[in-house]
């Protein structure tokens, strides 16, 4: 196969989610915009972090005055979720030098995650696999960059009747049915969201990493005597 | 400049974020995975995502008196079950974009 090609289509494969991140964008650009950042702040910001929700939490912090330790820890907290897509990616990248890693590591986010996950099944070829997430990586990245550039000089511009920011959470929901192939992924997904409201109060956003531990926990121990064919649903 | 430690906390926030990223990277030829961690990384977005979208969706208040103020969570029910049955990304948020705006507009 053609890199070219494979690249294409993970570059593709990422275009039907750019309507969750661009809002997403739009909304952390007028956010720095409103918190008093220019444009070197805010972009370096975005390059040095890539991670919009800790960036968005980071400026409301900010501007709250709060402890510049707790701020990074607040940050590393909402981040850390994404130990587990470093470790669902591991073994793709096993073979890869360090530059490859380091850069495909530094592009993983939510959108570049779960979109290769989604098209697991494409290609065979560790390479195809590797080509085709950095298609829909760098367009991920590319399109996160602009948009909050676009929210940084603009504001958000789209009118206020309709809310463009409900488009975040219908993203990440549209990402996941695909992932809901079975009866215990099907639980976990239920559990996950039930808990994550049960621990909204927690501080430094841990319930988000709370809810999610015990949905993997649970969905670990309920398949543990299962063979795969025999939960499907 | 208009907070004192802008650039300290993004340095730390970004090392901190690129080192949990790189983690595993890291780790993958050292230790070996076990089946069971294996199957547990299955289970990674199923748990993740919900968690993320869930206090997002439950607990915004809308403006619509009649659903409680919580017409998003009952556009994102419609939008989940539309997604199920078109399994189309784009379909599915232009979709719960419209219900939300008429439900809004009721």
């Amino acid at each position: 196969m053609k890199k070219r090609t494979v690249f294409l289509t993970g570059l593709k494969a990422m275009l039907p989610i750019l309507p969750g991140v661009i809002p997403f964008g739009l909304i952390m650009g007028t956010a720095a915009s409103n918190a008093g950042l220019n444009i070197f702040e805010t972009m370096g910001m975005n390059i040095i972090v890539l991670a919009g929700a800790a960036q968005l939490v980071t400026v409301d912090l900010l501007t709250k005055n709060v402890d510049s330790l707790v701020i990074v820890f607040t940050g590393l907290v909402i981040n850390i979720r994404m130990v587990l897509y470093s470790a669902a990616f591991s073994p793709l990248f096993e073979q890869s030098n360090i530059l490859t890693k380091t850069v495909a590591s530094y592009m993983l986010t939510d959108q570049s995650y779960a979109v290769s996950i989604a098209n697991e099944g494409l290609y065979n070829k560790r390479n195809d696999k590797i080509v085709f997430y950095f298609g829909g990586a760098i367009t991920m990245v590319l399109c996160w960059h602009f948009s909050v550039v676009l929210g940084l000089v603009f504001g958000n511009f789209a009118p206020s009747s309709i809310s463009l920011d409900f488009a975040v959470p219908l993203s990440f929901m549209a990402l996941t049915i695909p992932t809901i192939k079975n009866r215990p992924a099907l639980l976990v997904s239920i559990l996950s969201a039930v808990l994550s409201i049960l621990f909204y109060g927690l501080p430094y956003n841990l319930g988000l990493v709370l809810a999610a531990g015990i949905g993997i926990a649970f969905g670990t121990i309920l398949t543990e005597n299962l063979t795969r064919r025999s939960y499907e649903i | 400049m208009k907070f004192d430690n802008f650039w300290l906390v993004v340095i730390f926030l970004g090392l901190g974020t690129f080192l949990i990223r790189y983690s595993f990277f890291y780790l993958s030829d050292k230790v070996k995975i076990s089946e069971r961690a294996k199957r547990s990384l299955t289970f990674i977005p199923c748990a993740i995502f919900p968690a993320l979208l869930a206090p997002m969706v439950f607990f915004h208040e809308g403006s619509n008196a009649v659903l409680l103020n919580k017409e998003r969570l009952v556009a994102f029910l419609i939008a989940t079950y539309i997604c199920y049955k078109s399994k189309n990304i784009l379909v599915t948020i232009i979709s719960g974009l419209a219900i939300l705006y008429g439900l809004t507009q009721i």
